[in-house]
């Protein structure tokens, strides 16, 4: 049997053959003509290390066991992976949008675990870029639901089910496409933010986000605030 | 020149494609998943496709399979660069010649002066 974090990596080996084309036909383009053929190499190489850290911070925490988890700022750590993701989102002519539904205080996560997952789960989507009409948005969510505070990545075209996410889940490490009808690639930008959502013991699902469908985990309130 | 159908899922490597083939003078329209290139080719029969096994939604496999049942496009010259590694893909040396690939080209391995090249020399195939 495979361990999970084999898995992961097997994920990962597959997932970084993508950027690494990317880089070298890009810089075999810029070769002729320097500048502005060279500029996107930059931000697919930060992604390809955005993806690798995600998943050595992922590794590191699940070996160290429990975790503390502190309050933290949902709409800032949405913003944060806005600005992460924004020069890639132009390479993929993929328009990016934040939507906080309504008011809500801080929730109980680990700041850095919740920006990682949710960049290299934002890299992911924006693959799909393909797929997609280019006035649709890609939308970084968050809204209340009876659980918590629902955050992640949504589109108007996302063509996910929970059963599909769940044939994917046992799939990704052995297969090169776990999430065929969505992804081309082996997705482990997925895969590593639900194993950094797995640290901050919840879990990345098949969420809906207004009138649009992606994945999403519920972070628990933090209580703190209604002490005061 | 040559009117090239580019079937690239991923619409960076697709651009980057795309420009090189421009620069080689042919005309190309990209598309990303085999109902678009079904839709594409419809319209205009390309003298060649260039294809990604790894597609979303249907594979590249199932997506040649129904380019064949079409008797009018039986004839179209296909190379199919992948990264699907050749080791998967080579088994059935028959099967791609009954699927009419001319040639198989792993990405990793083929660089943008590969891929003109291979190109030139499918397209010199081609009978006029």
């Amino acid at each position: 049997m495979v361990e999970p974090n084999e898995r992961l990596l097997r994920a990962l080996a597959e997932q970084l053959k993508l950027p690494l084309l990317q880089i070298a036909r890009q810089a075999e383009l810029g070769s002729a003509e320097p500048g502005e053929a060279l500029r996107p190499i930059a931000d697919v190489a930060n992604m390809a290390l955005q993806l690798v850290d995600g998943f050595l911070l992922s590794s590191e925490l699940h070996a160290q066991g429990s975790l503390q988890l502190e309050p933290v700022s949902v709409s800032s750590v949405l913003f944060d992976t806005a600005h992460q993701l924004d020069r890639l989102a132009k390479l993929y002519d993929y328009k990016l949008e934040v939507h906080l539904a309504g008011k809500y205080g801080p929730v109980m996560a680990h700041q850095a675990s919740l920006l990682a997952a949710l960049t290299t789960l934002g890299y992911s989507f924006l693959e799909t870029a393909g797929q997609h009409e280019p006035s649709k948005p890609l939308v970084l969510g968050a809204h209340r639901s009876g659980q918590g505070i629902v955050a992640g990545l949504f589109s108007e075209q996302a063509n996910l089910s929970t059963d599909m996410f769940r044939r994917a889940r046992a799939l990704y490490g052995g297969s090169r496409q776990p999430l065929q009808t969505t992804l081309a690639s082996a997705g482990a930008g997925v895969f590593v933010a639900d194993s950094l959502f797995g640290v901050m013991s919840t879990q990345l699902r098949v969420a809906r986000h207004q009138k649009m469908s992606g994945l999403a985990a519920t972070l628990l309130p933090s209580q703190q605030l209604q002490l005061v | 020149m040559a009117e090239i159908l580019l079937i690239e899922p991923d619409r960076m490597l697709g651009k980057i494609y795309a420009s090189c083939l421009k620069k080689a003078k042919h005309s190309v329209r990209l598309v990303s998943n085999a109902q678009a290139a079904i839709t594409a080719i419809d319209k205009h029969i390309p003298s060649l496709i260039i294809l990604e096994l790894q597609l979303a939604e249907h594979s590249g496999v199932e997506f040649l399979y129904e380019l064949r049942s079409y008797t009018e496009w039986q004839k179209i010259p296909i190379i199919v660069q992948t990264l699907v590694p050749p080791n998967l893909f080579f088994n059935n040396k028959q099967q791609m010649k009954n699927l009419g690939i001319a040639q198989f080209l792993y990405k990793p391995s083929t660089q943008l002066a590969k891929l003109e090249r291979e190109v030139r020399a499918v397209l010199r195939l081609v009978p006029a």
